[in-house]
């Protein structure tokens, strides 16, 4: 099978760029878990929505993928905003499963909107530059999985700022480290959910329209990566950026190398296998408290 | 002097009573079509009974169902090829399933809320993929693809799947009876609302939660085997498929959750549900999530939880300052 | 036995102005179906110190966290200004200017110091002002200004006691309402602490301080409530207060 390392070349560095798609696609899984305790069960089917409406702007109005992220971008922070606001800030009082029961069912609704109508084939994002590919020391690497690692880049970076140097980055990350607290300090926790849980769509819109890129993708595609954000959260810790980063290598890694290994059907399977034992080894992370 | 009549209450009886009937049902002329329900029902009702044995009263919100019955529908079919009687076929398949919950609940219980529910999430996924690597006997493929048949000229006749399902539905909701009102029950009650005090007060909150989990499997992988015995075939990606698990969710959240009869009125509205969109295949799930979100959003006790608030609540309503979970104003 | 009030003789810096006038008026807080706090009542007036002294769960803490806003009360009403409070939102309360250092400091530990003491100037009105109220800060608390760009889980009780203070005053409060701020510090930094207070309400600002300790409580305040289950049991000028040493001590055996 392996003939000699340099076949390893490919996969690996595939898998390293790749991870920049699977930190994007975290960091807004990473956000809601972080600051409101919340599993977004319907994470992966927001970032495959991103997916979705850039191939409607792609194909219905010819607009670029990432041009068509400045529709994309606004139509999911208030599609966020307003499903915090009104459906899981009431549900969030109400039990502690309910959150998670409300996510299930937007994730089924999402899951047939897709299908309904745009059916149940795969779908890709074909631009003149998604075939291209660069020749970099004898191996071979798609020009997408770059683009992947530099908008991941990028997208931290933003994140970052907005976390650090914003009255309302502060808010997000005082109310989750200490509900009670950030209420004394005269935060609405409720609107700061609500701006969380916007921006967290939005970075999975961005998500969305990197995996459109880099594979087809069909309605039920997004629990993969809702698994494999949640793969990538733990392992690299709430809170980590560079430990998200480092958690998506990993899983890029093990996906690209198990595929080249085992095949591909062995792809999920080896991502779904590290996400259960990293559950079971060490639930908190590697970077986590 | 007058017969002294045993005590039973006005409910067992009218349970019992109800119960015959059910169970003579196929000697009466009923449409087949009508037993199909019926047959539909007493699957998802065992189903829905057990999940909310786990989420309603066990704390443990598992969103894995889908793992124990394709298992068990697995093992079923599998077992005819392999010279396993299909009876007894349904009874392995209900072991199989809580063998495989005694082995994931190691790792799996050392998770905790939503950590527990990713955990469980992953299960089913895993096993899907699993199931089209791994092609365990070299039989008959079902439509070419990663699929099982069961072996030889079976035609089952549908009274015999009912009676099945009947009787594993039955048993559930005897079940749930009988372990609430037992110490596994009582010490239930304690964990599930808070693991940490329970478990200082000396209740081993591993050894409950793991014979409740097992238990769970069990039934659900034998409603499951029940299931694909009527079926008679199995293929990777409907048995691992989400919708076992939206089925035992909206059963029970309709009924209400933590409530022993939630699930029994919640399936009847599933199984209608389910043959009036029959139609509309597509539409069919979007419905059915849509009707989760709502009646989460705005009459998260349910059914038989809205009848039970209207008397009680309305005068605690104005002293207090808490809601189930408050999560706003606690620490 | 009750003591009723007499008329206020501390320190009263004349450019207060009624609006921070904070009136609870008989109110009842039940947590769940259990009742907490029974008709209880109290006054803090314009640039006051005053001391609500009691011991563990006595109900004091339930009483701050009503005015903040955490719980709502099911009789009687809050007052400040004038302006009924009692059903405002946490954050709408701090907006008003009442300021809660909460019991156990509660700091964000994972967040600088500096950090912590902006994220205390949220609220709108005292964004504008955040400049001028982190130099006072680091005024009255030199040594967060050597530690500002530290996480704040670094720090030792004291100063973190020192930065819950800080975060409380870069909110603009009118009053600020401390919740056993002595907790686990040793004397000394008490009196630095108390120190502090004192100049905090030199400069205008109304202090109502929870603690369990009497001696030290009375010391400080200029009027003081003494609660018991629920319940205001005593109440009156500190000096008077502190004479009354032999009853005190028969309630609390101390």
């Amino acid at each position: 099978m392996i003939e000699s390392i340099s076949d390893l070349y490919s996969p690996i560095s595939a898998g390293i760029l790749l991870g920049g798609l699977y930190a994007v696609v975290a960091l807004g899984f990473s956000l809601i878990f972080g600051v409101m305790k919340l599993i977004n069960v319907a994470h992966g089917d927001f970032a495959i929505l991103g997916s979705y409406l850039a191939f409607a702007a792609l194909t219905g109005l010819d607009l670029d993928p990432f041009l068509s992220l400045f529709i994309i971008i606004p139509i999911m922070l208030v599609i966020g905003f307003l499903i915090q606001k009104y459906l899981l800030n009431r549900a969030m009082a109400v039990s502690m499963d309910a959150p998670v029961i409300i996510c299930i069912g937007i994730s089924l609704i999402l899951q047939n909107i897709f299908q309904i109508i745009w059916s149940p084939l795969s779908r890709g994002l074909t631009t003149s530059y998604s075939l291209e590919s660069y020749n970099i020391g004898g191996v071979t690497i798609p020009l997408v999985y770059f683009l992947d690692l530099i908008v991941a880049l990028i997208v931290m970076l933003m994140l970052r700022y907005l976390l650090r140097r914003t009255y309302l980055g502060k808010a997000i990350v005082a109310a989750s480290q200490d509900r009670r607290a950030a209420l004394l300090m005269g935060i609405n926790n409720n609107q700061v959910y609500a701006y969380a849980f916007a921006i967290a769509m939005a970075c999975a819109a961005i998500g969305g329209v990197l995996i459109g890129l880099t594979f087809p993708f069909a309605p039920t595609s997004g629990m993969s990566f809702l698994i494999i954000a949640f793969g990538v959260v733990i392992l690299g810790g709430l809170g980590s950026m560079v430990g998200t980063l480092i958690g998506g290598i990993v899983f890029g890694l093990a996906q690209t190398l198990g595929g080249f290994l085992f095949g591909i059907a062995a792809q999920m399977f080896v991502a779904y296998v590290m996400v259960l034992v990293i559950l079971g080894i060490r639930p908190q992370g590697i970077f986590g408290r | 002097m007058g017969l002294s009549i045993p005590r039973i209450g006005i409910g067992k009886l009218i349970f019992f009573v109800v119960i015959l009937m059910l169970a003579v049902l196929p000697f009466t002329g009923i449409p087949q079509q009508w037993l199909l329900y019926l047959f539909l029902y007493f699957v998802y009702l065992a189903m829905a009974n057990m999940w909310n044995l786990l989420a309603g009263y066990s704390g443990l919100l598992c969103l894995c169902p889908a793992a124990f019955i394709g298992l068990s529908g697995y093992a079923l079919i599998l077992g005819t090829w392999v010279g396993i009687p299909i009876y007894l076929g349904i009874l392995i398949g209900g072991i199989v399933s809580a063998l495989f919950a005694l082995l994931i609940s190691i790792p799996v219980f050392r998770l905790v809320g939503v950590y527990f529910a990713i955990g469980t999430l992953v299960v089913p996924e895993a096993l899907k993929y699993l199931f089209f690597m791994w092609r365990p006997i070299g039989g008959a493929l079902h439509g070419g693809g990663a699929g099982y048949m069961v072996k030889g000229e079976f035609a089952i006749d549908l009274a015999y799947s009912y009676w099945a399902a009947f009787i594993v539905g039955t048993v559930s909701i005897i079940l749930i009876h009988v372990i609430l009102k037992s110490t596994l029950g009582l010490g239930l009650a304690g964990i599930r609302d808070n693991d940490g005090t329970a478990a200082s007060s000396g209740v081993n909150v591993f050894k409950l939660k793991l014979y409740v989990f097992i238990i769970a499997a069990f039934i659900i992988g034998l409603a499951g085997g029940v299931f694909y015995f009527f079926q008679g075939h199995i293929e990777p990606t409907s048995a691992f498929n989400i919708r076992w698990l939206m089925t035992s969710l909206l059963g029970t959240v309709i009924g209400g959750i933590s409530i022993k009869e939630g699930p029994i009125v919640g399936t009847v509205i599933v199984v209608i549900l389910h043959f009036l969109l029959s139609r509309y295949a597509g539409i069919s799930l979007l419905i059915q999530g849509v009707l989760l979100v709502v009646i989460i959003s705005l009459a998260p006790e349910g059914i038989i939880g809205f009848l039970h608030k209207t008397q009680i609540y309305q005068s605690l309503l104005k002293r207090t300052n808490i809601k189930m979970g408050d999560s706003q104003y606690s620490a | 036995m009750k003591y009723s009030m007499s008329k206020v003789n501390g320190e009263i810096n004349e450019s207060m102005s009624e609006g921070t006038f904070l009136k609870v008026n008989h109110i009842d807080v039940f947590y769940g179906s259990l009742q907490v706090l029974w008709d209880m009542s109290l006054n803090v007036n314009p640039g006051e110190i005053v001391a609500l002294i009691g011991s563990n769960s006595s109900g004091k803490s339930t009483l701050l966290n009503t005015i903040s806003g955490l719980l709502r009360p099911s009789n009687g009403n809050i007052q400040f200004g004038g302006k009924n409070i009692e059903s405002l939102n946490p954050f709408q309360i701090v907006a008003l200017g009442i300021c809660q250092v909460p019991e156990g400091r509660r700091i964000f530990p994972d967040m600088t110091v500096l950090d912590n003491l902006l994220i205390g100037s949220y609220n709108r009105g005292a964004r504008p002002k955040r400049g001028r109220n982190l130099k006072n800060v680091y005024e009255h608390f030199p040594i967060l200004g050597m530690r500002k760009n530290q996480m704040a889980h670094t720090l030792s009780g004291g100063e973190q006691q020192m930065l819950a203070i800080g975060r409380g005053l870069m909110a603009e409060p009118k009053i600020m309402l401390l919740d056993e701020m002595s907790l686990g510090l040793a004397p000394i930094v008490l009196d630095e602490l108390y120190k502090t207070l004192r100049e905090i309400r030199q400069k205008g600002i109304t202090i109502l301080f929870v603690e369990q300790n009497v001696k030290r409580s009375l010391k400080e305040a200029d009027r003081a409530y003494i609660i018991k289950s629920g319940r205001i049991v005593l109440s009156g000028t500190a000096a008077k207060l502190r004479e009354e040493d032999e009853i005190k001590k028969a309630y609390f055996g101390v």
